[in-house]
């Protein structure tokens, strides 16, 4: 097999809706899965056999990364689950408009401005009270399955 | 209650002191009561501990406990009173005490028949308080008359009842003088140990000889039935109080000095730790602790009479059947037990020296009295089974264990020969154990029941028995012990075999999985694999018949004709216990043949007949058939895991051993130049050793066995995909002990099963990219180790470079695609990456000398794009983690050997790895709609933390080691203290005292905190006011902390500024500077400087807190240099505690140990190496001598 013959070379220009087939034996605690079409992280897994001399399967808890509700799975370990592209992005803050919504600069200078604020208190506060002490912010949002969402924050020092 | 005045203080509003006593009464009543309703508890509580410390409350006290008809009110009373004594003491005149004293006394002979339980032995405990808390002051008449008096009610003078509370009495008081049991007093050290020798070396004995009288005239009455039924109870409790006092932790050491006083034997390890609350030293495993009095505890307990009367007392019980239907489980009885158990664990001076004969007729006496409760076996375990209780028997084993682990297996086996039953103890041992095997078999369904207890005993007996702790009682088992020895074992292997067939068809048992319970397993079947080596001609050929003939059954299982499931987990079961029966787990060494099996001769000139090579190659056999596809299907997961288990255990010991045909203690040349072959062929004779060494040798079939055992290994971690347990062995156990020898190695690299691994392995072949990545990174591991073997230097790296060519080539190729900021954030993509950071940090792991250069190349290789991978999955911390984790390993493995230049592209490469991640991670807040996902990038950060300072730690080791051979020195070392306070400032702001209690990452920072304090601290004294106060922070911090480590690493640091700055001061130097300086604070009151801060924190450690004994010596070094550096502080502290200090003995004591501490010993105001030797051995002097009195209890 030489170099430029990976095998994902055809999904170049893939969606960050799309989900991707792993080996259920090969996800680990941390990592993202699909379970019942939502986009999760998985808090836990444990492994048990089909009878003593029978095959193992996984048995994953998983936390949606969204809505934060507890959901599970059981698959034979030597099947594929979906795993969800989790994307993050930072943009810039500029702007909190009053119906809850945020104008966010891109990285091309463009305009982004169909994200809520989150639903977060301590996340909202935050925003709120850095935004009003003129402090430079950068938000961070995550997307996955065609979802987004405001993540984080960072504070790079007050306006000039 | 309310906010009113509490009742009894409410004197003024009533008339006389009556009434007052009443009210009193009547509140304490309705505490108690409110105690039990959830409602009142809290009130309730208030008010009884208010009538705790009211002052002066022994009036109302005495009044509850005479007039109040709720017993919880009475004992109250008495704790009360108990409290209030110890509180005012000093108050009370020696009358008050006296009669207070014969208050409780009188108190409890009047109640002897009525009392509650509970409130008559708290009245004792009240009185033995206060006996204790005036014993060092009481002259030595008034002790006298006292004892008259209870010895004279123990006797029985004064009828049943009062002898059960003198008896009662004499437990409260040895329980406390017992330091373990003694309750607070606020006394210092010294005195609980004094009352504690005193009581030892005068009254103990006594005591134990009046229980003893009471037992033998109330056994006396009760039997002629003349007595009260009282006379049952006083007996027993008679035996309880003597095997309490046998519980006794006793000193032995004990002198009386010259003048009368006792000298209490002080050694430097109990001098600093306190002994309150200590557990009694057991040893692992074991079910009976020994009982250690002095010589002069000859005549009371060893007299034949003694004894015997003892075990004539239980034989009685048993025929007499006193205390009913239940009497195996009266109190009379099981005290009598644990009597006799403890009498057969005595041991130490208490035997004249005299070749063990005084300590073997005593064993004789007392297992022919414990004979009857575990002989017939079969009769007994019968009637246990069918209801009888067992509590007879487990402590008969419990006998058995402590005699055996006090004698010889040949003494052990003499005991009974003499008795009215000839047997060989090791038979009787035996036939209990064959009998309990096949109980436990027989309902294995149940709950862990008694004969998982008494299993565990017997198999205890026969480990102390096998494997002594004192080596030199390690002599030759009789003949009929290794005969029993072979029938446990073909009873235990029976049993299991069964079971395991009969479990095979369960449900997975995922608790089995638990380390826990594999470990638990592991012991077990240890336990019995010494058993089966004490006999091996016997036991080792059945396992070997066993595998062999299941062996056979497996092929005729294939398509689904036969189910195979009961002969896999019989196979399961035989292969787990075969591992353990012929080799022991190395940890990471390399552990000879079992001395037994290496001693065997296979008795014909065929080496293939050593029972050993026979075990080894049905295994062989056995997972050669997991090779051939065909029956490969009938192969379970489970049964590839024991059998890369067994081999990855096996390996280490039987193939192609390095020491092939030398004796144990030859010296390395002695056989040089011979071949393991020559020697067998030389003698014409095999005996165990060169069997084994023609059987796995290099020169015999060693190459053979190797290449299957590779193929083995390949399948296994291709054949079951998905089965991560599996693979985790192969690649956790398996495969490192197949390369962790360097002549193995050699074969393997020019083996072709090994090198098509290797290269399906470098080309990313599917099959091997499918695996976990921490499999993936095991894999590399074992495959660059394996570089070992080959001949030269050059060919290590070439080989390595073969191997890892691919992998950074992949690397270099996705960090440059110009999509790749995008394209790297699929699942797939970052799945890929884990795993080639997993590979290279398994490669990095695996660097050898030789093989150093090839490593380093690798890594240089993929420095840029890993800087790029770094900025690309800033958001994907276990991406982040991973790379961050291959680094740290990486230059771990190179900064030893790296030549100036590489040292500059290393650190450079370093710096710009921490700018990027200090980058992205300060003062980012992170949060999220789940708690748990909250905590969990919490667990990510400390992660990244423990990482960096691993990494900081590594980079600063440069400095220590170094075997750069730089000759040219042209280039100029980069400064490594630059590099690593560099990144100090980047990670301490990542640091909070949080983090710094997860115990790995606490650890990690004070050992590179204590590491850069000592080798550079004139670049602390530059860190500005902040962070230097960051670092003393974490210092004040350390010093308190529980692990030993870290307090230890803490005053090294103190010690290194301490150092410092003396040694700069003296030299006319300004040393830390400002920062040891006062300063004021922001109140304005001045803040005193760091190294008078740390003076006082160090003395007040060393003189009133408790720590290991270790510690002292670390602490001398920190403590002498702050003395130095802050003469007057010391002073003005000395000053302050003897001050404090009012007895004036004490104060004379302390000023002398505090002018000795500096000016004895010719300790000098230099810090060279002799005198801080000097000042340690005063400080242990100091300590010793002062914390005894300074810390109270």
């Amino acid at each position: 097999m030489s170099d430029d013959d990976h095998h994902f070379d055809s999904k170049a220009d893939a969606g960050a809706s799309k989900t991707y087939p792993q080996q259920a034996g090969t996800i680990r605690k941390n990592a993202y899965i699909v379970i019942k079409q939502r986009p999760c992280k998985v808090v836990e897994v444990s492994t048990s056999k089909t009878g003593k001399h029978g095959h193992a399967k996984c048995h994953f808890v998983g936390i949606d990364i969204f809505t934060g509700k507890k959901l599970e799975d059981i698959v034979p370990s030597s099947h594929n689950c979906d795993v969800p592209e989790v994307v993050r992005t930072d943009y810039q803050l500029i702007d909190i408009s009053e119906d809850g919504f945020v104008s966010l600069l891109t990285e091309s200078g463009d305009t982004k401005d169909d994200l809520r604020l989150p639903t977060d208190d301590q996340l909202l506060t935050q925003i709120k009270d850095g935004f009003g002490d003129g402090k430079d912010l950068v938000v961070t949002v995550m997307s996955a399955m065609g979802e987004e969402q405001i993540c984080a924050l960072k504070d790079i020092g007050p306006k000039n | 209650m309310g906010m009113e005045q509490p009742a009894w203080q409410q004197q003024g509003m009533l008339g006389s002191d009556m009434e007052r006593l009443m009210v009193t009464m009547q509140a304490v009543e309705q505490a108690c009561s409110g105690l039990q309703e959830p409602n009142n508890r809290a009130a309730a509580e208030a008010t009884l501990l208010a009538f705790r410390r009211s002052s002066h409350p022994v009036q109302a006290c005495q009044y509850i406990l005479e007039h109040s008809h709720l017993a919880t009110a009475r004992f109250q009373a008495a704790a009360t009173m108990q409290e209030a004594a110890v509180r005012e003491w000093t108050l009370l005149s020696a009358e008050d005490k006296n009669s207070l004293r014969t208050y409780c006394l009188h108190y409890v002979m009047a109640r002897a028949e009525a009392g509650e339980p509970f409130v008559q032995s708290k009245v004792l405990a009240v009185a033995a308080v206060l006996l204790k808390r005036g014993w060092l002051d009481s002259v030595a008449t008034e002790k006298e008359s006292f004892f008259n008096e209870v010895r004279v009610a123990v006797l029985g003078t004064h009828g049943p009842a009062a002898q059960r509370s003198g008896i009662a009495l004499l437990e409260s008081l040895v329980s406390e003088f017992s330091p373990s049991t003694a309750s607070a007093m606020g006394l210092p050290a010294e005195f609980h140990e004094h009352c504690r020798a005193s009581l030892e070396l005068d009254y103990l004995q006594q005591f134990y000889s009046w229980a003893q009288d009471a037992a033998v005239s109330s056994a006396e009455r009760a039997f002629q039935g003349v007595g009260t039924p009282l006379d049952v109870n006083v007996c027993s409790a008679a035996l309880h109080l003597m095997s309490q006092i046998l519980n006794w932790e006793f000193q032995g050491t004990l002198v009386r000095g010259p003048n009368g006083s006792i000298v209490v034997g002080k050694n430097r390890s109990n001098a600093f730790t306190s002994s309150m609350g200590r557990e009694s030293i057991k040893r692992p495993g074991e079910h009976a602790s020994v009982v250690q009095p002095g010589p002069a505890w000859h005549d009371t307990l060893l007299p034949p009479n003694r004894v015997g009367w003892v075990l004539e007392l239980y034989a009685r019980i048993r025929q007499g059947g006193l205390g009913g239907s239940g009497w195996i489980d009266s109190p009379f009885a099981v005290n009598a037990r644990q009597l006799i158990v403890q009498l057969c664990s005595l041991s130490g001076s208490i035997f004249p020296v005299d070749g063990n004969t005084t300590q073997d007729l005593h064993l004789q006496r007392l297992m022919s009295g414990i004979s009857p409760w575990l002989d017939p076996p079969e009769h007994i375990v019968r009637a246990i089974k069918s209801g009888t209780s067992e509590s007879e028997f487990l402590d008969g084993c419990r006998a058995l264990v402590a005699v055996a682990s006090l004698t010889s297996p040949s003494a052990f086996d003499q005991l009974l020969r003499g008795g009215p039953r000839p047997v060989g103890t090791l038979n009787l041992l035996a036939s209990l154990t064959c009998e309990i095997i096949k109980a436990s078999g027989a309902q294995n369904n149940e709950e862990e029941t008694w004969t998982g207890e008494a299993l565990d005993i017997l198999l205890d007996s026969w480990t102390v028995l096998l494997q002594p702790v004192d080596l030199s009682k390690r002599i030759p088992f009789p003949p009929n012990g290794i005969d029993a020895a072979a029938a446990v074992f073909h009873a235990y292997v029976e049993t299991h075999v069964k079971a395991a067939a009969a479990s095979a068809h369960e449900e997975g048992d995922d608790t089995e999985q638990l380390r826990a319970a594999i470990a638990a397993r592991d012991e077990h079947l240890s336990a019995i694999a010494l058993v089966a080596r004490a006999a091996p001609s016997a036991t080792v050929p059945l396992l070997a018949m066993l595998i062999s003939e299941r062996c056979t059954w497996l092929p005729q299982c294939t398509g689904g004709r036969v189910d195979p499931t009961s002969v896999l987990e019989e196979l399961h079961w035989l292969l787990l216990m075969s591992g353990h029966v012929l080799a022991d787990s190395g940890d990471g060494e390399t552990p000879l043949v079992p001395e037994s099996l290496s001693a065997l001769s296979p008795g014909t000139a065929d080496p293939v007949n050593h029972p050993a090579v026979l075990l080894s190659q049905a295994s062989i056999d056995l997972a050669r058939q997991s090779l051939e596809t065909s029956i490969r299907e009938v192969f379970s997961p489970r049964l590839m895991e024991a059998v890369v288990w067994f081999f990855g255990r096996w390996v280490d010991t039987y193939l192609m051993p390095a020491d092939a045909g030398r004796g144990p203690n030859s010296t390395p040349s002695s056989n040089e130049g011979e071949l393991p072959g020559q020697i067998a062929s030389n003698t014409g004779q095999f005996d165990g050793r060169n069997s084994l060494v023609v059987a796995f040798g290099e020169e015999g079939g060693g190459k053979a066995v190797l290449e299957t055992l590779v193929r083995v290994a390949v399948t296994a971690l291709t054949a079951w995909p998905g089965e991560r347990t599996l693979q985790e062995i192969v690649c956790f156990q398996f495969l490192p002990a197949l390369v962790r020898r360097r002549n193995i190695c050699a074969h393997l690299v020019t083996m072709e099963a090994w090198q098509e691994l290797a290269h399906a392995f470098a080309y990313q072949q599917p099959t091997l990219s499918a695996l976990a990545a921490p499999i993936q990174r095991a894999l590399s591991e074992a495959l660059c180790k394996s570089a070992a073997g080959m001949s030269s230097g050059d060919a290590t790296n070439q080989y390595v470079k073969d191997l890892l060519g691919p992998i950074t080539g992949s690397i270099t190729g996705l960090s440059k695609r110009e999509d790749f900021q995008t394209f790297a954030q699929q699942p797939d993509v970052i799945l890929q990456v884990s795993c080639l950071m997993e590979r290279l940090r398994g490669a990095a792991r695996a660097t050898l000398p030789r093989s150093q250069k090839a490593i380093f190349e690798v890594g240089a290789a993929v420095m840029e794009p890993l800087l790029i991978l770094l900025q690309t999955y800033k958001h994907q911390s276990s991406v982040v983690y991973l790379l961050l984790k291959y680094v740290v390993d990486w230059v771990d493995g190179q900064v030893a050997f790296l030549e100036a230049k590489e040292t500059a592209i290393l650190f450079h490469f370093c710096v710009r790895l921490l700018e990027i991640y200090s980058a992205h991670n300060i003062g980012k807040v992170s949060v999220s709609k789940s708690m748990n996902l909250i905590s969990e990038s919490q667990t990510e950060k400390y992660k990244d933390l423990r990482v960096l300072l691993q990494l900081l730690t590594n980079l600063s080791s440069k400095d220590l080691i170094d075997f750069a051979c730089d000759l040219n020195g042209e280039v100029e070392n980069p400064d490594v203290a630059q590099v690593v306070y560099l990144g100090l400032h980047i990670i301490t702001p990542l640091m909070s005292v949080d983090l710094l209690k997860y115990p790995k990452l606490c650890r990690q920072y004070f050992t590179l905190l204590a590491h850069m304090l000592e080798v550079y601290p004139e670049k602390v004294a530059k860190l500005s006011t902040e962070g230097f106060g960051r670092i003393v922070g974490t210092l004040d911090f350390g010093l308190r902390h529980q692990d030993v480590e870290v307090v230890n690493m803490s005053l090294t640091a103190l010690n290194a500024v301490a150092f410092y700055h003396y040694h700069a001061v003296c030299r006319g130097q300004e040393g830390l500077g400002a920062h040891a300086l006062s300063t004021p604070g922001p109140d304005g009151a001045p803040k005193e400087g760091v190294l008078a801060h740390f003076l006082r924190s160090v003395m007040q450690f060393l003189l009133f807190e408790d720590y290991s004994n270790e510690l002292v010596e670390p602490a001398a070094d920190a403590l002498l240099p702050l003395i130095l550096c802050n003469t007057g502080l010391y002073q003005k502290l000395a000053q302050e505690l003897l001050e404090g200090q009012k007895n004036a003995i004490l104060q004379s004591r302390l000023a002398t140990a505090f002018h000795v501490l500096l000016n004895s010993n010719n300790v000098s105001s230099s810090l060279d190496r002799n005198n801080r030797r000097r000042f340690r051995e005063n400080l242990y002097l100091f300590l010793s001598d002062v914390r005894g009195f300074l810390r109270t209890r």
